[in-house]
C-alpha cells in the first residue's frame, strides 16, 4: 500500500511540470503568433493629445531573425526618409538632411508621444524577457516577465495572454523601481493572410502622459526574408529600395 | 413637425459625421512605392543682429558703412527628387535662396546633391555625381570629415553641399563579435571647374572609410591621400553604455599643415607643421525626465593659438585706426583676406567645449522642445549661449525661435565676433 502511494506521488511529481503552463513556451508561441521571425509590414502610429489633436506617422518595417529590425518613415513629409535600425541593443537613427546615422537609445522616442524606440523597433519578447511566473485564469494566462539584461527598456512586463489564441490582450510595462511606465492594449484581431492572424491595433497610454494616447495600426504583415546587409548603417539611406 | 424632423436629421448627421475617438483605419496601399518622388521644404528665416561695434570682425565688415544692427530675411527652397528604374536611381537636391539683408539683396542657386546610384544588390552600391558624404561621430564638430564641407556647430544638422565624386559602398555581415564590415572608397577630382573649393587643382584625390561594428561598438578608419589637401588619417568610435547613455570620439592626424598668420605689424606668414592631431570626445545622456544632454570636447589641432589670434585682433585695431585717420582701407582689406581663410571661420581656436541640453515635451506639451546650447572657447573662456524653443505639433511645419548671446572680453573669440546678440525666427514647411 505504501509502495502504491509512493508510486502515485512520484508519478504526480513527474506529471506536474508537463501539466503546469511553461511561461517561456507560451511566450515563444505569442512571439510567433504576433509576427513571423522575418517579415515586412506597414504601421501607422497615431499620437492623440488630450485636446483630440492627432499626429500620424507611417512606417515600413522589416525584421530578420532574433534581433535585427529596420523601420523607414513614409509619412509625414517632415519625417519621410528617416530610418531607424536595431541590432540587438544597438539602435541608430538616420535623418536624410543630417546624412549620417547617429546612435539613439531605447528609451528615447523618434516619434514623440507614448511609444518609445523600443516599442517601435520591438524584438521578440523571448529575446528580451524571461518568464518568471504564470498565473492561469479561465480565459487567460498572466505572464510575469523579467528583462534578461539591464539594457532592455522595461525591467518587468505583466502580459495577459488569450488562452485559446495565444495572443496578448494587454501588457503593463514597469521600470526597475516598480513604477508603471505604460499599458499596451492589443485589439481588433485580423487575418493578414499567409497564416498570420493577429491584433491589427495596439493602443497605449501612460500615467506619465496623462490624457495622451498613442495607437499603432498594422497593415500588410507578410513573411519575407532579407539579406543581412540590409540591417547595417550603410544601408539605412537605401531602405526604400526594399519596398516592392 | 417638419422643423422637428429637420432638427432630428441635423442631430443625426452631426452624430454620424463626428469622428469617433476610437475610429482608426489604415490601408498601406495608399503608400505604394512610386518610380518618381518629389519632396523637400521651404523655409523662412528672420534674423535680427545686434552688432558689436568694438569687435574685430565688425571693423572688417562694416568699417565703411557703420551701423548698430542688421536685419536679414532669408527664403530658402530645398526641393529634392528621386527617379528609380531597376537597379538605377537618380537623386537630386537643389538649394534656392533669396536673402534680403539691410544693405543688399543676394540670391543663390546650387545643387547640393545630384548623383546617380547603381545598386545591383544590398551589399554593393556605386554612386557618381555630386554627393554630400558625412563622416565622423561628432555632433557639433568633426575631425574626420575629410571629403565634406565644414560643419557649423550652430547648425550641425543642416544639410550641406556635397562634392563631385565617384564613391562605392561594399557591405558584409557576419556572426560573432565582428558583425558588420563596410568599405567606402572615394575618388574626388579637383580641377578649375570641378570641386575647385576643395583644395589645389590638378589632383585626383583618393579617400576611403572602413566601418566595423565590433562588440557593439561602431568603429571607422579613414584616410585621404596627399593631393588637393594634405594627407590625413583618422579613426572614430561610438558606443551605447546603457539604454540612456552613448559615448563617441574621433581622432585625426593631419600631415603637412599650413595656415596664414598675420602679426601685429601686418606681416603675413604661412606657418607650416609636419603633422598635427585633432580629436573629439563626446557623450549623449538621456535623463529620467527626458532631457537629453550632449557634451563634447574638441581639440582643433591646426587651429590658431591665443597669441596668434591676439596678434590678428591687434593688427585689425591698428588698421582700423589708420582707416579712420587717413581713409586708407588697404590694411583692413589685407586682414579681411587673411581672416576668410582662417580666423573668420567658425571656431578657429584650439580647444572648445559644447553643451546642449534639450527637454522633450515639458509640462506634457507634445512636440514642444526647449533647449539651450553653449559653445565655449576653453582657451580664452569666451562663449555663446543659445536658448531655443522648437515646436513640431502642426503636421509638416517646424517652428523654431533662437536667441544667441555672445559673451567675451575684447581680444577673445566670441568678444570679437561681428554681433553680440542675434534673434532668429524660423518656419520650415515640408512638402
Amino acid at each position: 500500500m505504501n509502495l502504491k502511494r509512493l508510486l502515485i506521488a512520484l508519478s504526480l511529481l513527474i506529471a506536474l511540470p508537463v501539466i503546469a503552463a511553461d511561461g517561456n513556451e507560451i511566450l515563444k508561441k505569442v512571439d510567433r503568433n504576433l509576427e513571423p521571425e522575418s517579415y515586412e509590414m506597414y504601421r501607422k502610429l497615431i499620437n492623440i493629445e488630450p485636446s483630440g489633436a492627432r499626429k500620424e506617422f507611417v512606417l515600413y518595417s522589416v525584421k530578420k531573425g532574433r534581433d535585427k529590425v529596420v523601420a523607414l518613415f513614409l509619412a509625414p513629409s517632415s519625417d519621410k526618409g528617416r530610418a531607424t535600425l536595431r541590432q540587438a541593443e544597438n539602435m541608430w537613427l538616420y535623418i536624410p538632411n543630417v546624412g549620417k546615422p547617429v546612435r539613439i537609445t531605447s528609451l528615447q522616442s523618434v516619434v514623440g508621444g507614448v511609444f518609445n524606440n523600443a516599442d517601435i523597433l520591438r524584438l521578440d519578447y523571448t529575446e528580451e524577457y524571461n518568464a518568471e511566473g504564470v498565473e492561469e485564469q479561465k480565459d487567460a494566462y498572466i505572464l510575469a516577465l523579467k528583462a534578461r539584461t539591464n539594457d532592455v527598456a522595461y525591467d518587468k512586463l505583466k502580459m495577459w495572454v488569450d488562452r485559446k489564441l495565444l495572443l496578448p490582450t494587454k501588457i503593463e510595462a514597469y521600470a526597475a523601481s516598480g513604477l508603471m511606465i505604460k499599458t499596451l492594449y492589443f485589439k481588433d484581431i485580423k487575418d493578414f493572410g499567409g497564416g498570420i492572424r493577429r491584433p491589427a491595433t495596439v493602443e497605449t497610454d501612460s500615467p506619465l502622459y496623462k490624457g495622451h494616447k498613442s495607437v499603432m495600426l498594422y497593415s500588410q504583415v507578410k513573411k519575407r526574408d532579407f539579406p543581412d546587409e540590409v540591417f547595417t548603417l550603410n544601408y539605412l539611406s537605401r531602405v526604400e529600395d526594399l519596398r516592392k | 413637425m417638419p422643423l422637428r424632423a429637420l432638427a432630428v436629421g441635423i442631430a443625426l448627421l452631426l452624430v454620424c459625421g463626428a469622428p469617433r475617438a476610437q475610429d482608426f483605419t489604415f490601408d498601406a496601399s495608399e503608400f505604394e512605392k512610386k518610380p518618381f518622388e518629389l519632396g523637400g521644404y521651404i523655409e523662412l528665416k528672420l534674423q535680427h543682429y545686434q552688432l558689436n561695434q568694438d569687435s574685430t570682425l565688425y571693423k572688417l565688415g562694416f568699417y565703411n558703412q557703420p551701423r548698430d544692427s542688421l536685419d536679414q530675411t532669408t527664403l530658402t527652397l530645398k526641393p529634392e527628387g528621386r527617379l528609380r528604374s531597376g537597379a538605377f536611381t537618380l537623386n537630386a537636391r537643389a538649394h534656392l535662396e533669396g536673402d534680403w539683408e539691410t544693405r543688399q539683396f543676394d540670391r543663390e542657386f546650387r545643387w547640393d546633391e545630384f548623383y546617380g546610384s547603381y545598386k545591383p544588390d544590398p551589399g554593393f552600391t556605386l554612386d557618381a555625381g555630386k554627393i554630400a558624404l558625412k563622416w565622423g561621430k561628432g555632433y557639433a564638430w568633426t575631425t574626420v570629415g575629410f571629403v565634406e564641407r565644414l560643419k557649423d556647430p550652430n547648425d550641425p544638422d543642416l544639410a550641406r553641399q556635397g562634392f563631385t565624386m565617384l564613391a562605392a559602398d561594399y557591405i558584409r555581415n557576419f556572426d560573432g563579435a565582428l558583425r558588420t564590415v563596410a568599405f567606402t572608397p572615394v575618388l574626388l577630382p579637383v580641377t578649375a571647374d570641378v570641386n575647385s573649393d576643395f583644395g589645389s587643382t590638378g589632383h585626383l584625390n583618393a579617400a576611403a572609410k572602413l566601418y566595423l561594428l565590433y562588440n557593439d561598438t561602431d568603429i571607422d578608419f579613414m584616410i585621404l591621400s596627399n593631393g588637393s589637401r594634405s594627407r590625413r588619417v583618422g579613426v572614430d568610435f561610438s558606443r551605447n553604455l546603457g539604454s540612456n547613455l552613448e559615448i563617441h570620439g574621433e581622432w585625426a592626424r593631419i600631415y603637412d599643415t599650413q595656415r596664414p598668420v598675420i602679426d601685429a605689424s601686418g606681416k603675413v606668414a604661412i606657418k607650416q607643421q609636419d603633422a598635427v592631431s585633432s580629436f573629439l570626445l563626446g557623450t549623449r545622456y538621456l535623463t529620467k525626465s527626458d532631457a537629453t544632454w550632449i557634451f563634447e570636447y574638441y581639440r582643433n589641432g591646426p587651429g590658431y593659438n591665443e597669441t596668434e589670434l591676439q596678434a590678428f585682433y591687434s593688427y585689425v585695431d591698428t588698421a582700423y585706426a589708420q582707416y579712420l585717420a587717413s581713409g586708407n582701407d588697404a590694411p583692413l582689406q589685407r586682414a579681411s583676406n587673411v581672416s576668410r581663410s582662417g580666423v573668420a571661420r567658425p571656431n578657429p581656436g584650439r580647444d572648445y567645449l559644447y553643451l546642449r541640453v534639450s527637454q522633450k515635451e515639458p509640462f506634457d506639451i507634445l512636440y514642444f522642445t526647449p533647449a539651450i546650447t553653449f559653445i565655449v572657447n576653453a582657451n580664452d573662456r569666451s562663449f555663446s549661449a543659445t536658448p531655443e524653443v522648437l515646436y513640431t505639433g502642426i503636421n509638416n511645419l517646424e517652428l523654431r525661435v533662437r536667441a544667441f548671446f555672445l559673451v567675451g572680453d575684447q581680444g577673445t573669440e566670441f568678444g570679437e565676433r561681428v554681433n553680440s546678440r542675434r534673434l532668429e525666427l524660423q518656419a520650415r514647411l515640408f512638402f
